[in-house]
């Protein structure tokens, strides 16, 4: 097939308003008599708390400090469950946790104001390993077990698998919680329009699902609010989650002038969502010629305080442990479990990105009890057109796998 | 207050300023240089890099008044008034060096203040010429490609 | 001593929300008074390059470049909800959703075209920059403008993709969870130092399907920066947790890769199109940065012969983990 554009190396786009430094990213907008919003953040990673505001609103330049009883609508947001506060009432879950969000005439006095709130914590016990927090003796969320998912996958006769197995590999592996750092910190600015529709300019990577969280919070039809989203200066799945889009929209409406926010590098840490880290237990059984017989695995991925995308991303987590092969006898169990860490969601690969930390190690360490080369081994269980997934579907086209393997393994001399 | 003179972009500039702004704050609320990014507030990203007396600086790492005197380049200042594209901005549109663009502006400048210095980098010239300004996107690579194209336009006259 | 190492891993990553969900994009293509095209979806670029890949999709279908194509997708009120900029699902999804709109676009285009130029058929009618001509007899032509011009309302086709999965069953696991599948596989050299414990990728080679390129040089540009970031997650990136807090919440201590880090990469990219996926393009955003960072660990391994279960793999934890088998050994 011959085409005109496909498959051309087309200069991007939005590259121009980016090399000239023209590019509007949210933080980029200045707007005339535009206020500037700041967010308090819980200190501690599970509370009840008081909150004294009466010294920082006596700040001059103060023009608002926003709690949760000043939220319009539901004062919650979640791409999965409204299991977020958009600002917490009585209970802080996490460190990091907003509180409160300070609308001053400028960036400075908003911080001032942030250090004159006075918050009484009232600690109660936490727990930050997923582990204990199955035992749901302390729960996160009030009523509800810190177990908020559990996939499970059944395919042939595990025990049978593993009888026939020659050799069998079992370990256990954890993959750490990171961070997205993607370099344009959060920033945002809403103002409302003549005809009283919420304008919310931010970076974000779902525009009109915030559309809808940021109505359902302000208590107006989706139709009053409209989001622009400018320059976004990279994602990698830190940006599905609301951040400050709700507190702007609120200040805007409020105050009746732009308002502005842009959280630091260090707020921005706690602001958006982590990868989930994840223990990984498995056990994968072959035989002598290298065929892959059997694989079971247990999989506990700590969500934090919320579960953002932790039922997506825990089952993604399950279906990618097999591996890109072909194994008659599965069974995975995997859990997505509340604690009070950071909470967790989207990044790059969303729960498959974990997985092959284990699944691939124990690929090598089965080939050298064989004695056959990691790429021999890939080599004799690698889907291929046609080939059943342990979920059951059928791959029927595009399933270049062995091409990629043999490809990369020869460029680098292993094949 | 303390009032500063300096230039940008080849204009100049009489400003008043607080003891405790940085030339960042200077340059993006004040003069309206929005292409001069913060990323981190403790001069690790570079992504508010910008060229001080022919010095790649972050500017969030110098205060305002440190300016006074003297002649800044901002990614404002390489675009001709013509619409024309500095050779280095060219190269990092044709070899795809830009993704989000965020540390773009200050990876250009870098770039510039590199070659400036150094007409004909080698690939290790410039990995250290750019490490003091992160990418999360590109992986670097395109950048390095990018400027190498860059050092071959200028030295060819310009694209 | 340095010691140097090689290592492979492959993957495979399900595209979309997946799990039965309905998984939608939706497109506006617009003919516009000067010829051109304007394209409206709430796709976010988020720097991955949607805009691009977004724009030659309809170029191809309308026989425009992509300077033609007007891409508008930064405003909820005037563009159609596209679903997320994730999942790897913006090609897929929007790039379908963008083509079928573009399509039926092309269609009226070509049913005026038979019209005013009062002809028998669409029969060996070409679309090119902008004309709609008869090949065998190329003054019967018409313009995209000349057609805008006759318009009352612009020109404006819709289109929704939705994208074809089954839900699981919750107790086998049972069903068709995503589709389309993507694949790759990466190997790798390192060097670790087995006085500091620290590790040097030297080179790596990595070999993405892609179903078919869209634009290899934005291709490459994600895998360079997957392997980045991958490198970042198993021998760099820790965030110093203790007790719910981040120790490390500020980019002098949360190490990400420098310029300094990155080896040379080879980027392999490998075509195998996709019958239900727009030319057959699939997305790879996401698992670019997946087969890479196991390649290292297994590397790691071929070097200095510990497995290490555990990441990020810093200069003191493979350090004891030497030690330790050193003792074992001796």
């Amino acid at each position: 097939m011959d085409f005109n554009v496909i498959g051309k190396s087309v200069i991007r786009v939005d590259g121009l308003a980016k090399v000239t430094g023209k590019a509007i990213y949210p933080q980029d907008i200045y707007m005339d008599n535009m206020l500037f919003g700041k967010t308090l953040r819980s200190s501690v990673p599970h509370a009840y708390f008081t909150l004294d505001t009466s010294k920082a609103e006596k700040i001059e330049g103060v023009v608002k400090i926003f709690t949760a009883k000043d939220v319009p609508g539901h004062n919650s947001h979640g791409v999965l469950f409204k299991d977020h506060e958009v600002l917490c009432e009585k209970k802080v879950r996490r460190i990091g946790d907003p509180i409160a969000f300070v609308v001053a005439v400028s960036e400075k006095i908003a911080a001032e104001a942030i250090e004159a709130i006075e918050v009484k914590y009232e600690e109660i016990p936490a727990v930050f390993d997923p582990v204990e927090a199955m035992k749901d003796e302390i729960k996160v969320h009030d009523g509800k077990s810190n177990i908020i998912y559990h996939y499970k996958l059944r395919k042939g006769n595990i025990e049978e698998g593993f009888a026939q197995s020659d050799v069998i590999v079992e370990n256990v592996y954890n993959t750490s919680m990171v961070e997205h750092a993607f370099l344009q910190p959060e920033a945002g600015v809403s103002y409302v329009e003549d005809d009283g529709t919420i304008v919310v300019c931010a970076a974000t990577q779902y525009p009109h699902f915030d559309q809808l969280e940021i109505a359902e919070a302000m208590g107006v039809p989706a139709e009053k609010v409209k989001v622009i989203n400018p320059a976004v200066g990279g994602a990698f799945g830190g940006r599905e989650d609301i951040t400050l889009q709700i507190h702007l929209a609120m200040a805007a409406v409020y105050t009746g002038r732009p308002v502005k926010a842009v959280y630091s590098r260090e707020e921005s840490f706690y602001a958006h969502s982590k990868r989930h880290p994840e223990i990984i237990k498995i056990k994968t059984g072959a035989n002598k010629e290298g065929k892959l017989l059997a694989l079971e695995a247990e999989i506990i991925a700590d969500t934090g305080a919320y579960a953002s995308w932790a039922i997506n991303v825990t089952r993604k987590s399950g279906i990618h442990v097999t591996g890109p092969y072909v194994i008659p006898n599965v069974k995975v169990d995997a859990y997505a479990v509340y604690t009070n860490n950071p909470f967790c969601g989207a990044m790059r690969g969303f729960g498959a990105t974990q997985v092959p930390i284990a699944t691939e190690q124990q690929m090598d360490i089965l080939a050298e009890k064989l004695n056959i080369s990691p790429v021999e081994i890939r080599l004799k269980n690698a889907f291929t057109k046609g080939s059943q997934t342990a979920n059951g579907q059928t791959l029927t086209d595009s399933v270049p796998l062995v091409d990629c393997i043999t490809k990369a393994a020869k460029a680098i001399g292993m094949f | 207050m303390k009032t500063i003179s300096l230039k940008v972009n080849g204009k100049p500039y009489t400003v008043e300023v607080e003891e405790d702004m940085r030339l960042l704050d200077l340059l993006r609320d004040k003069l309206g240089f929005t292409g001069v990014k913060e990323g981190c507030a403790e001069g690790e990203c570079g992504a508010c890099s910008v060229i001080m007396d022919g010095n790649l600086v972050t500017s969030c790492l110098v205060m305002a008044f440190q300016a006074d005197g003297k002649e800044i380049i901002t990614i404002e200042g390489l675009q001709s008034e013509d619409g024309t594209l500095h050779p280095i901005q060219q190269a990092f549109l044709d070899e795809g060096a830009v993704q989000c663009g965020f540390c773009t502006p200050a990876m250009v400048l870098a770039a510039k203040a590199l070659l400036d210095k150094n007409p004909n980098p080698t690939d290790e010239q410039i990995k250290e010429g750019i490490s003091g300004n992160l990418c999360r996107c590109t992986g670097y690579a395109k950048i390095v490609s990018a400027v190498k194209k860059a050092a071959e336009y200028l030295n060819q006259g310009g694209k | 001593m340095k010691k140097r190492g090689k290592g492979i891993a492959c993957i495979f990553y399900g595209t979309g929300y997946g799990n039965g969900f309905p998984d939608v994009s939706r497109a506006y293509a617009e003919l516009q008074p000067d010829g051109k095209v304007a394209i409206y979806t709430g796709a976010t670029e988020v720097g991955q390059g949607a805009k691009t890949a977004l724009s030659q999709i309809p170029a191809e279908v309308l026989g425009l470049s992509v300077d033609d194509i007007i891409f508008i997708n930064e405003d909820t009120s005037i563009t159609p909800d596209a679903g997320t900029a994730a999942a790897t699902r913006q090609t897929y999804n929007t790039g379908n959703a963008i083509k079928m709109a573009a399509e039926e676009l092309r269609n009226e285009l070509i049913k005026i075209a038979v019209k005013e130029l009062e002809l028998n058929s669409d029969i060996g009618l070409k679309m090119k920059d902008g004309k709609i001509f008869l090949e065998i007899y190329p003054d019967k032509c018409i313009t995209f403008s000349q057609i805008a011009a006759m318009q009352e309302e612009p020109l404006r086709k819709f289109a929704v993709f939705t994208a074809q999965t089954v839900q699981i069953d919750p107790e086998t696991g049972q069903g068709a969870p995503y589709w389309p599948y993507t694949f790759s596989a990466c190997a790798v050299e390192v060097e670790v130092d087995t006085e500091t414990g620290k590790v040097e990728v030297i080179r790596g080679a990595h070999a993405q399907d892609v179903g078919r390129a869209v634009n290899p040089t934005l291709i490459e540009g994600q895998m360079d920066g997957g392997f980045a970031m991958a490198m970042g997650y198993v021998i760099y990136e820790d965030l110093g947790l203790e007790n719910g807090k981040i120790w490390n919440n500020k980019l002098s201590s949360y190490i990400i890769p420098t310029s300094m880090d990155m080896p040379e990469i080879q980027n392999i990219i490998v075509e195998d199109p996709e019958n239900t996926a727009p030319y057959g393009a699939k997305g790879i955003g996401e698992p670019v940065m997946i087969s890479v960072g196991p390649a290292i660990l297994n590397a790691i391994y071929d070097a200095v012969g510990v497995r290490m279960t555990e990441i990020p793999v810093t200069p003191a934890k493979l350090l004891k983990a030497i030690r330790e088998k050193e003792q074992k050994e001796a």
